[in-house]
C-alpha cells in the first residue's frame, strides 16, 4: 500500500510539475556535458600538445560545476517549497489519519528519490548521446577526421553528475521537510488564500523606482566607460550597484503596473490581468529581479563566448604550415631553402609540400638608429582614440627595428594569394605583427601620407599599405614593428648579418583530402624521422582551438544553466500561483468567463510575467555586452559592427528559443489546469 | 404574472448502476418575476446540485430548465458564458471576491467579462453602492473589509448587470447573525424596490423568513412548499412555520399543517 502511494504521488508530482521535472533533466544533461569535457575527441587531441592549458581548464571545471550546483540548489529549494505548500493540506490529512511524521518523511523522501532516479534515467542517456554528438561535430568542424572518433563514456562524469544532483536534491529536501514537519496539523489543513501584502505609501515605490533607475544608469556608465574593469574594487561596486538597482526597480514596479492598468484598453479582464501580474510582482519582486539578473548574466556570457570564438576564428591569418630550424644555430642561421628542400625530398615528402619559402630578417648594423618620429607625428594629427594613444606611445619609444628582405616577403605574399610588390631603393613598407596592429585603418591612413623615417641617418619613405603577414608559423614569435626593404638595401643595412627563416606550405589537395589538422599531424610523424627540426602550425591551431572550445563550452554551458534556472523559477512561480488562486478562476467561471477568455487572460499574464524580467535583462545586457567588449577582449581583437550584429542576433536567437519553449510549456500547463477548473468539484 | 424560470422533472444522477446516487430526482417548480424564493433542506439533500444545474455549472442528467422560455440545454460555449454573467447573478457563501481586486474592480468585473461599457453602468454602480451601503468601501481591497461588507460587495457584483435572477448559495453561511440580518434586509429591499428575482439556497431559518415562498428538498425530491401570507402573516410567524417544517423534515411527516 505504502509503495503504491509513493508511486502514485511521485507520478502525480511529475505530471503536475512537468516544467520543473523537465528542467531537472536539462540540468543533468548540462552537468554531464561539462564534466565529460575531458573525454571529448578535440580535448584529447589538444591535450597532446597543449597539456598545460588543457589541464588548467580541467582544473577549473569543478569550480563551475560547484557554482552551478549551488544555483541549482536554489531552484530545487524554491520549486520544491512551492510543491510542499501545495500539498500541505494532503500532509495534514495523512497526519490526521494517524500517519507518523517519520513515516510521512520517509514517504516524501522515497517519492523524491523515485523522481530523481527517473530524471537521471532519462537525462544521462540523452546527455551521453548529446556529448557524443558535440564531440563528433567539433571533430568534423576542426578537421580532425571522423576516423579518430571513439565512443567514450566518462564514468567520472556520470558519477559526479549523479552525486551532485542527488546531493542537491537531498539537502533541499531535508531543509523543506524540516520546515513542514514542524507545523501543526491545523496549520497544514486550513486553506490559506494567496493574500495581499500590505501596501506601503506610494512615495516609497516612486523613490525605489527612481533610485533603481539612477543606480542602473550609474552601473551602465561604469561598465561602458571601462572604469569597472580598472580594479576588482570597481568591478565589485559595479556589480553591487547593478544588483541593487535591478532589485529596487522591480520593487517599485508595482506602481508602473498600476499606471498601466488604469491606461490601456478596457478589454476583457484587463484590470484583472494587471492585478494578477501586480500581485505576482509584489509578492516576488526580489525573486523576479534575481531571475532577470540570471537572464542578463546568461546573455552576457553567451555574447562574450561568441565574441571570443568569432574573433579568434576570423582574426588569425594562416599562410605557413611549417617553419624549419637548425637546432644548433640560433634563429635558424645556417639553414636555407636548399637544405630544407633536399631533406624533404630525401624523406619522400616532396609531393606533400607546395612551397618552401625563405625569409631573411636582420637588424640594422648600428643599433638605436631608427626614428619613427614622423609616423608618431602623423598619428597625433589623426582623430583621438584609445588605440591612437597606444600607437603614438609605441612609435615614440621605438628606436630600433628589424628589417625584412623584399624577395622573401614577396614569396610570402604569393603564398597568401597576394600580388608581389615592388620597392625603390629609398622606399620601405611598414611591417606590423597582427597582434600589434590594433587599428589597421588608422595605420593605413598614416602610411598613405608617405611619412619619412630615418634609418642609420638615411631617409626611407614609407609606401603602400601596412604589411602584416606572419613571417614564421609560430604565432608566439611575432615582430612588433619592422621595415620591409629592397634586397640591396637589406644587405647594405644589415651588413650581411641576418637570420633565415625557412617555412613550408602543404599541398592544398592533400590538406583538402585529410583536413588540416590530420594532414599536419601525419606529416609531423614523418618529419620526426628526419634530421629537420620544425615548428608546425598545429600548435597555433591547438591554441586557437583551445580558446574557442573552452570559451564557448564554458560560456554556453553557464548561459544555458542560468536560462534554465531563471525560466523554471518564473514558470513554476506562475503555475503555482495560479493553482493557489484557483478559487478566483472558479469565481470568474461563475461570473460568466468562458474557457477561451480564461486562457487568453492567463496567456496574457504569462507574457507579461516572463516579459518583465526579460525586457529588463535585455536592456541590461545591451550595456553589459558593450562593457564586456571594452573590458575582457584582448586589445588586439576588435569587434566591428557586423560582428556585433551577429552576436546580438545570436543572443536574441538563443533567448528567443528558450522563451518560446518555456512560455509554451507554461501556457499549455496553465490552459490544461484551467480546463480542469471548468468542471466543478463538490465542495462542502 | 411572468414566469422567469421553469424547471421540469430535473434529474441529476452520479455514478453507474447499481451504485448510482440520485442527487436530484425529478424536481419541478417555477419562479415568477419579482419573487424571493428560498430552497431549504438538510446537507446532501441536493440543494447545491440544484443551484449548480440552474447556474449551468453542471449538466443535468435529464429534465428541462427554461429561463424566459429559453431551454438552457441548448446553450453552447459563448451563449452559456453570456447566460452565466448576464442573465443570472451569483452570490456565494464565501463571497468569492477576488482578493487582489478592489471592491469597485470586483463589482465591475462582470462588465469586463461581457464587454459592457463601464460608463453605462456608472449610474447603476452608484445606485447599488447606495442601497447596499458600500459607497465608502469602493477603493478598498477585500482584506480591508469585514465579512458583512464583503458579502454586500459580492451582492453588488451579482446585481451590476441587472440580471433576470440572482442565485444565492447560503449567502449568510459565513456571517454572524447581525451581519446576516443586515444582508437579508438589503436583499429583501432590493427585491421589493427593484423587483429583483432572487432564488436563495439556505440552511438558516432566519434568512429564509425573508422569502416569499420556500421549497423544501429531501433526498433529491421536492418534499414540501410553504408561502408567506403577506402582509397578514408577520415575518416572525413565517419563521415559526419554517422551523416547524424543518423539525419534521427528519421525520418525513408531510401532514404538518
Amino acid at each position: 500500500m505504502f509503495s503504491k502511494l509513493v508511486e502514485r504521488n511521485s507520478k502525480r508530482d511529475r505530471k503536475n510539475n512537468g516544467l520543473y521535472f523537465g528542467s531537472m533533466i536539462i540540468s543533468i544533461i548540462a552537468f554531464y556535458i561539462i564534466l565529460s569535457l575531458s573525454h571529448q575527441d578535440v580535448m584529447l587531441f589538444l591535450k597532446k600538445m597543449e597539456s598545460d592549458a588543457v589541464n588548467r581548464l580541467f582544473a577549473i571545471v569543478p569550480i563551475f560545476y560547484g557554482a552551478t550546483l549551488v544555483m541549482l540548489f536554489f531552484l530545487v529549494y524554491f520549486a520544491s517549497s512551492m510543491q510542499m505548500e501545495r500539498r500541505k493540506h494532503e500532509f495534514g490529512i495523512y497526519l490526521t489519519l494517524g500517519m507518523r511524521r517519520g513515516k510521512l518523511f520517509s514517504m516524501l523522501l522515497l517519492e523524491d528519490f523515485r523522481n530523481n532516479i527517473i530524471a537521471l534515467g532519462i537525462g544521462l542517456p540523452v546527455a551521453v548521446a548529446i556529448s557524443e554528438l558535440i564531440s563528433l561535430i567539433t571533430t568534423k568542424i576542426v578537421g580532425l577526421g571522423i576516423i579518430s572518433h571513439r565512443f567514450s563514456l566518462s564514468f567520472m562524469a556520470v558519477l559526479f553528475t549523479v552525486i551532485g544532483f542527488l546531493a542537491v536534491k537531498f539537502v533541499a529536501f531535508i531543509f523543506l521537510s524540516g520546515k513542514t514537519a514542524s507545523k501543526e496539523i491545523g496549520e497544514l489543513i486550513t486553506y490559506s488564500p494567496a493574500g495581499i501584502k500590505k501596501m506601503l505609501p506610494k512615495g516609497i515605490y516612486v523613490l525605489a523606482s527612481v533610485l533603481g533607475i539612477l543606480l542602473l544608469a550609474k552601473t551602465y556608465h561604469y561598465g561602458i566607460s571601462g572604469e569597472a574593469w580598472d580594479s576588482p574594487r570597481n568591478m565589485g561596486i559595479t556589480v553591487i550597484l547593478g544588483g541593487i538597482g535591478t532589485v529596487l526597480l522591480f520593487f517599485g514596479m508595482r506602481l508602473i503596473i498600476g499606471v498601466l492598468m488604469n491606461f490601456g484598453s478596457k478589454r476583457k479582464l484587463h484590470t484583472y490581468n494587471f492585478r494578477q501580474i501586480q500581485e505576482l510582482v509584489i509578492n516576488r519582486s526580489a525573486v523576479l529581479a534575481l531571475c532577470s539578473l540570471l537572464i542578463f548574466s546568461a546573455l552576457c556570457l553567451f555574447g562574450a563566448g561568441v565574441a571570443i570564438s568569432v574573433n579568434s576564428a576570423s582574426n588569425r591569418e594562416h599562410v605557413l604550415d611549417y617553419t624549419f630550424k637548425d637546432e644548433n644555430l640560433e634563429g635558424g642561421k645556417g639553414i636555407d631553402a636548399g637544405k630544407v628542400r633536399k631533406q624533404i625530398a630525401e624523406a619522400g615528402l616532396k609531393p606533400y609540400f607546395s612551397r618552401i619559402i625563405e625569409i631573411k630578417i636582420g637588424d640594422p648594423k648600428d643599433e638605436g638608429k631608427v626614428s619613427f618620429e614622423n609616423i608618431a607625428n602623423e598619428l597625433k594629427d589623426s582623430k583621438d582614440s584609445k588605440n591612437r594613444e597606444i600607437l603614438i606611445n609605441n612609435f615614440e619609444q621605438l628606436s630600433d627595428c628589424q628589417l625584412i628582405s623584399l624577395s622573401g616577403y614577396n614569396e610570402l605574399r604569393k603564398a597568401a594569394n597576394l600580388k608581389p610588390v615592388d620597392l625603390r631603393e629609398d622606399e620601405a613598407f611598414l611591417y606590423m605583427g597582427r597582434d600589434f596592429l590594433i587599428d589597421e585603418t588608422l595605420m593605413n591612413n598614416v602610411v598613405k601620407t608617405n611619412p619619412q623615417i630615418k634609418v642609420m641617418g638615411k631617409i626611407l619613405k614609407i609606401t603602400g599599405d601596412v604589411q602584416s603577414l606572419p613571417v614564421v608559423t609560430d604565432r608566439e614569435i611575432t615582430l612588433a614593428e619592422a621595415l620591409v626593404v629592397s634586397d640591396n638595401i637589406f644587405m647594405e643595412y644589415t651588413g650581411g648579418r641576418y637570420s633565415s627563416y625557412v617555412s613550408g606550405i602543404l599541398a592544398p589537395d592533400f590538406v583538402k583530402e585529410k583536413g588540416l589538422m590530420r594532414a599536419i599531424s601525419d606529416i609531423n610523424e614523418k618529419l620526426n624521422e628526419t634530421l629537420l627540426k620544425y615548428e608546425s602550425y598545429l600548435q597555433n591551431m591547438g591554441r586557437q582551438l583551445f580558446f574557442i572550445i573552452s570559451a564557448s563550452y564554458i560560456t554556453i554551458y553557464l548561459a544555458i544553466v542560468f536560462l534554465v534556472i531563471a525560466n523554471t523559477i518564473i514558470g513554476v512561480q506562475f503555475l503555482m500561483g495560479q493553482r493557489k488562486s484557483y478559487r478566483r478562476y472558479q469565481t470568474l467561471i461563475h461570473l460568466g468567463a468562458g474557457y477561451e477568455t480564461l486562457c487568453k487572460s492567463s496567456e496574457k499574464q504569462i507574457n507579461w510575467y516572463f516579459g518583465l524580467p526579460i525586457a529588463i535583462a535585455l536592456v541590461n545586457s545591451f550595456f553589459g555586452v558593450q562593457s564586456l567588449f571594452t573590458g575582457i577582449l584582448p586589445s588586439g581583437i576588435k569587434v566591428n559592427m557586423a560582428q556585433e550584429l551577429i552576436i546580438a542576433v545570436l543572443m536574441i536567437l538563443l533567448l528567443g528559443v528558450f522563451e518560446v519553449i518555456y512560455m509554451r510549456i507554461v501556457k499549455r500547463n496553465s490552459n490544461k489546469y484551467l480546463l480542469s477548473l471548468m468542471e466543478p468539484k463538490r465542495e462542502e | 404574472m411572468e414566469t422567469i424560470l421553469r424547471v421540469e422533472s430535473l434529474k441529476k444522477y452520479y455514478g453507474k448502476e447499481p451504485g448510482v446516487t440520485k442527487a436530484l430526482d425529478g424536481i419541478s417548480f417555477q419562479v415568477i418575476k419579482g419573487e424571493f424564493l428560498g430552497i431549504m433542506g438538510s446537507s446532501g439533500s441536493g440543494k447545491t446540485t440544484l443551484l449548480n444545474c440552474l447556474a449551468t455549472i453542471i449538466k443535468p442528467t435529464d429534465g428541462l430548465i427554461q429561463m424566459q422560455n429559453q431551454d438552457l440545454s441548448r446553450l453552447k460555449g459563448g451563449q452559456l458564458a453570456d447566460y452565466r454573467g448576464k442573465e443570472i447573478g451569483y452570490l456565494f457563501q464565501n463571497f468569492e471576491l477576488l482578493d487582489n481586486l478592489t471592491a469597485k474592480e470586483n463589482i465591475l468585473l462582470p462588465l469586463a467579462l461581457h464587454n459592457v461599457d463601464e460608463r453605462e453602468s456608472k449610474r447603476r454602480l452608484e445606485l447599488l453602492a447606495g442601497y447596499l451601503d458600500i459607497s465608502q468601501l469602493l477603493n478598498k481591497f477585500p482584506s480591508q473589509m469585514s465579512g458583512g461588507q464583503r458579502q454586500r460587495v459580492a451582492a453588488a457584483r451579482a446585481l451590476i448587470l441587472d440580471p433576470e435572477i440572482v442565485f444565492a448559495d447560503e449567502p449568510t453561511g459565513a456571517l454572524d447573525s447581525k451581519n446576516a440580518n443586515t444582508l437579508m434586509q438589503k436583499l429583501s429591499a432590493m427585491n421589493e424596490m427593484e423587483n429583483t428575482t432572487i432564488l436563495m439556497v439556505t440552511h438558516d431559518s432566519v434568512a429564509a423568513s425573508f422569502c416569499n415562498r420556500i421549497l423544501f428538498i429531501k433526498d433529491g425530491k421536492l418534499f414540501h412548499e410553504i408561502r408567506r401570507d403577506y402582509p397578514r402573516e408577520t415575518q416572525e410567524d413565517f419563521y415559526r412555520r419554517i422551523l416547524k417544517v424543518m423539525s419534521t423534515l427528519a421525520g418525513g411527516d408531510l401532514n404538518v399543517f
